[in-house]
């Protein structure tokens, strides 16, 4: 990982709670079509959360000019940030465990993205930043671990469709 | 990075219909890619057209806030080349899939590919026909064995895009996977910016029809056909090596575009006299 400014770390981390939100956002909009109702509120709820995570950003950032960076430039260890849940990670029968399995997953790579920054960079103020960010988002991960613990796990055939879709003939 | 504060932001590209794609399809991260190339190019969304033909990953125009026009199967190549002709000031992209773009729009990608307008084509390819719900296409492969009506596999060859691109004068070909839409989102500007008919093979899984391909995210990679090279045996020379999940920009030609400089012979007002006489 590269030595980051207080402004590109900021830059960096506002992009992806902002596209978090977006992803969650859009993921819940395809469960609402998809008639999945209780996984497109919970997708919508950590949209709202995201949005505050984005909006948290943001007040740190207030009077800084953040420097605008190629969606192809930024410095994430995956294909994409590390809070944006990968498409292929959602099935059109997912249910509330699964939802809150992959909000966890997110959480947990937001956290070790800040904790990697705190660690690979010399900047104080980079690291206090980081720090503190690191500390929110374990915070979130416990939230979701005794979310995750309280919701009924899904059963085995969980995603077998007595109607399936495949029914080229 | 810049300093600089974009005018237009990807939510300026995006409309206001939700898409009805399966969760989990490839082509929600390539209409991510698209609306975030379209910021990273600044051009107004009134400067721009998305023009597809028929099946899942044509719906794209809908979705997108730009001008749009959602035709004929495999016919969107053809009303594509005439809105850029016409309207040579316009962004013109085209987006698809493997069937429209190879089976039924085929004739017609393959004169796209030589005439050279200055578009680009987005093919979001998942090997099968999904929106008829899941028969072969022409870049499944000929012992896909899933489908009904090919119990035994097609025991056709397979189309391969990115040389038939070539062989027929494309003048940029690529190749990404919408598992890394910012590595696509990259590649389309870099497809929109060469002048001439840029060819975007984009691998999209159908996560309904093609299951095994979410597994695509593990074997894809990144850039590894990305020699850039304007020189088409040396790109055909590392596709003889190609396994089909290598993505990056392999050709970057120098043709010049077609874009003829014709003038108008009438107006609108003489031809619709000409209808009512």
């Amino acid at each position: 990982m590269n030595q980051f400014d207080a402004a590109s770390f900021l830059a960096h981390a506002l992009a992806f709670e902002t596209e978090a939100a977006e992803r969650y956002d859009d993921l819940a909009d395809t469960m609402e079509t998809h008639n999945n109702a209780e996984v497109a509120e919970l997708f919508r709820r950590m949209a709202n959360f995201s949005r505050m995570h984005a909006d948290a950003v943001k007040g740190r950032a207030a009077g800084t000019e953040l420097p605008h960076f190629k969606p192809w430039e930024f410095q994430w260890k995956d294909a994409e940030g590390p809070e944006v849940a990968p498409v292929e990670r959602t099935h059109y029968l997912m249910t509330p465990y699964h939802c809150l399995q992959l909000a966890l997953h997110n959480e947990r790579r937001g956290r070790d993205f800040y904790r990697e920054v705190s660690a690979a960079n010399t900047d104080a103020e980079v690291k206090r930043l980081a720090d503190q960010m690191a500390e929110e988002e374990q915070d979130h991960v416990l939230v979701l671990e005794a979310w995750l613990a309280r919701t009924p796990e899904p059963q085995p055939d969980w995603d077998q469709d007595l109607d399936p879709p495949t029914v080229a003939d | 990075m810049t300093a600089v504060t974009p005018t237009y932001a990807v939510k300026d590209y995006k409309s206001d219909l939700k898409p009805i794609w399966c969760p989990g399809c490839g082509d929600f991260s390539v209409l991510s890619s698209l609306t975030k190339a379209f910021a990273e190019l600044q051009r107004a969304p009134e400067t721009c057209a998305v023009v597809s033909g028929i099946g899942c990953s044509s719906r794209i125009p809908a979705y997108t806030n730009v001008y749009g026009f959602h035709g004929v199967h495999g016919r969107s190549l053809t009303a594509a080349a005439g809105l850029k002709l016409a309207r040579p000031d316009l962004t013109v992209v085209v987006t698809g899939g493997d069937g429209d773009g190879f089976s039924i729009g085929g004739n017609h990608f393959l004169h796209a590919c030589r005439r050279n307008v200055d578009m680009t084509y987005i093919v979001m390819d998942n090997q099968v026909y999904g929106m008829t719900k899941g028969q072969a296409s022409p870049t499944t492969a000929p012992d896909w064995c899933s489908s009904k009506l090919t119990p035994e596999g097609t025991g056709i060859s397979a189309i391969q895009p990115l040389q038939l691109a070539l062989a027929c004068g494309a003048n940029f070909v690529a190749r990404g996977f919408s598992g890394d839409p910012n590595h696509v989102a990259k590649l389309i500007v870099e497809a929109v910016n060469h002048p001439g008919f840029s060819f975007l093979q984009i691998l999209s899984p159908c996560v309904t029809f093609r299951t095994e391909q979410r597994g695509w995210k593990d074997v894809v990679q990144k850039d590894k056909i990305a020699a850039a090279t304007s020189n088409v045996a040396e790109a055909l020379a590392i596709l003889a090596e190609d396994d089909g999940v290598a993505t990056g920009i392999l050709y970057a030609g120098k043709r010049a575009p077609f874009q003829p400089n014709n003038k108008a012979s009438s107006d609108l007002d003489r031809i619709e006299r000409k209808f009512v006489a």
